[in-house]
């Protein structure tokens, strides 16, 4: 049988539908922004900030606890960008990656788990949208803003970090190429593979609640797994990095696929 | 068309060897208790759900193999009518057009028609929520009009409505099944609503087919003859009793407020009991034919079935009673 194209009208239909009803609920909107603007902007913010009005804040004590590969280079630096360069250039990585994965868990918990709630699922299962393009439309919509906070907030952070770090640096240190290949390659691959399993778990239970508890077990530990190395991703080499995120995708889309594969309307309707 | 189609779950069984066939423009009713199987067959046949064994064919097609390109000449309304609460009347259709992969000016333009004939032209900018049932299932209805479809199941159409929006929508299902010779398959527990609508019915009972056909053919199968009330303008003389049951045709006879209620084995017999009654010096003042409604012929083959139902106590000994026959009920 012929592979049939994905009917990508159908599936920004899904994804719009989606996407709108979330801009309409404050409290979920509310707190989908909050996190990212506390954590990306004004954390890096008064860490700037501190770093100015002090002549010099001691990291030396801090320095000595972690790897040397991370130490040395910051020790190097004069005393007061240390603070600067160890927080915002380094330590605040895998924010990067935890809240985008935070912010959208939400919506992934929601994809099918909210329809049941809402009594919404059996009319969209009687549509003619095929079985792989509403999985893959629900996915696209969680993905879609974990990647747009993950952009945009790099974006913040970036022009926030410099600007306030600038008295200090006189100099622009972020973004490298590293936090380039962070931002722009491993961070979506996370966000896959997180996701994707979030919405395979809503698809199997009766409410968001449900999802949210069992798909945060689920991805939890591979997402720490994930972020604990993404300081030591600022301090590989570029084609490290790419490949380690390479791995990383490459296990995402293998479980993004299984979920597709395994996703059948029988299988839902039948929980309805 | 449906063959042995059948579908467990772990529950137990949904539906059991189903074999019905519907004709191109007929409306189908699909009545039973709840957990009769309604639900779970229009699923199967709109290639929701799989079934286990049998196989059904809609508008020449398998629901299993082509069950997307079968859902694109399908509507279908849920008993939840199925609307998103966070969108506008409007955004619902929209929204519903572009799962369908329908945009454009077209499908603009049938949305307003649409909104217009289900009189939802004022609440179309405003959020679902707000929406009462009877809105919702007009909202719904629309929706599943969107793309013309040439099949409509119906799912409960009825269920949580007053009795003026079911009137409105039982309404606007009848003009529906006028229109375009379009197939239509009831689902519903409300009798009144299949009465007027339904062509055929189908009867089920735990997942079982229990009965199947047009409601005047069922009701021969059940009933021996016809019903016919006389107004005799008070309750019957025991003169006028006498004189309805000596005529031959007669079968039965049941006296009330205003005169009798016969069953005879032939219409003409109707005109041979009015003659012997005024010979009698009993004025008639009508002859009304009372033709068993959908809902006799119902309660009459759920009657029958529960008490076809093997209990736990042993059966009686001696020969087999001939089946009862159950009071007709009308509303």
């Amino acid at each position: 049988m012929s592979r049939q194209r994905t009917d990508w009208v159908a599936v920004r239909g899904v994804v719009g539908k989606d996407l709108r009803a979330v801009r309409r609920s404050k409290s979920v909107v509310i707190p989908m922004l909050a996190v990212p603007v506390l954590l990306m902007i004004v954390l890096p913010a008064v860490i700037g900030l501190s770093a100015r009005a002090t002549e010099g804040v001691g990291v030396d004590r801090l320095l000595t606890s972690i790897p040397g590969d991370l130490a040395e280079p910051i020790l190097s630096l004069p005393e007061r960008e240390q603070l600067i360069v160890l927080v915002n250039g380094y330590l605040l990585a895998p924010l990067f990656l935890i809240v985008p994965l935070m912010v959208s868990a939400v919506l992934a918990a929601d994809a099918f788990a909210g329809e049941k709630e809402r009594k919404t699922l059996e009319s969209l299962l009687h549509s003619p949208i095929r079985a792989r393009d509403l999985f893959v439309a629900k996915f696209l919509t969680a993905f879609l803003p974990a990647v747009a906070v993950s952009w945009l907030g790099f974006v913040a952070f970036a022009i926030v970090t410099n600007t306030i770090a600038w008295p200090v640096m006189h100099r622009m240190f972020v973004p490298t190429k590293l936090w380039m290949v962070m931002i722009l390659w491993v961070a979506p691959a996370v966000a896959t593979l997180g996701l994707s399993v979030m919405v395979r778990v809503s698809a199997r239970t009766s409410t968001s609640q449900e999802a949210n508890q069992l798909g945060g077990a689920v991805i939890l530990p591979l997402i720490f797994l994930a972020v604990g190395q993404s300081t030591g991703l600022l301090l590989v080499d570029t084609p490290v990095a790419i490949a380690i995120g390479a791995v990383i995708w490459a296990v995402a889309l293998v479980l993004l696929r299984g979920g597709v594969k395994r996703f059948t309307r029988d299988a839902l309707v039948a929980q309805v | 068309m449906t063959t042995g189609l059948t579908r467990q779950f772990p529950g137990g069984v949904g539906l059991d060897s189903l074999s019905i066939d519907v004709a191109p423009g007929e409306v189908l009713a699909l009545l039973g208790p709840n957990g009769a199987g309604k639900t779970t067959t229009v699923r199967l046949l709109n290639g929701v759900l799989a079934p286990d064994a049998g196989s059904a064919t809609v508008l020449g097609l398998d629901p299993v193999t082509a069950g997307d390109e079968l859902r694109a000449r399908t509507g279908v309304l849920t008993e939840h009518a199925g609307l998103d609460d966070r969108l506008t009347a409007r955004e619902n259709l929209r929204y519903a057009a572009m799962v369908r992969n329908l945009r454009g000016p077209a499908i603009e333009s049938r949305i307003e028609e649409l909104l217009h004939r289900f009189g939802m032209t004022e609440r179309a900018d405003r959020l679902v929520r707000g929406a009462s049932t009877g809105q919702r299932k007009r909202l719904g209805l629309a929706r599943a009009l969107l793309h013309d479809p040439d099949v409509l199941f119906l799912d409960e159409p009825t269920s949580g409505l007053d009795p003026t929006a079911t009137r409105d929508v039982v309404e606007l299902i009848g003009s529906l099944a006028s229109e375009h010779g379009r197939t239509i398959v009831l689902a519903t527990h409300f009798l009144g609503e299949a009465g007027r609508l339904a062509d055929r019915m189908a009867v089920l009972d735990r997942g079982s087919l229990i009965a199947f056909g047009r409601p005047d053919d069922l009701a021969a199968e059940l009933w021996d003859g016809m019903e016919c009330d006389l107004d005799l303008g008070g309750s019957p003389s025991a003169a006028a009793i006498d004189a309805a049951n000596a005529v031959s045709g007669v079968r039965d006879t049941t006296p009330h407020a205003r005169g009798i209620t016969i069953r005879v084995s032939t219409p003409d017999v109707v005109a041979g009991v009015v003659r012997s009654l005024v010979a009698h010096q009993v004025d008639v003042h009508a002859a009304v034919p009372r033709p068993p409604t959908l809902e006799d012929v119902y309660f009459e083959i759920e009657a029958r079935r529960a008490l076809e139902t093997p209990t736990t106590t042993p059966p009686p000994t001696g020969p087999p009673a001939p089946p009862p026959m159950r009071k007709r009920v009308r509303t």
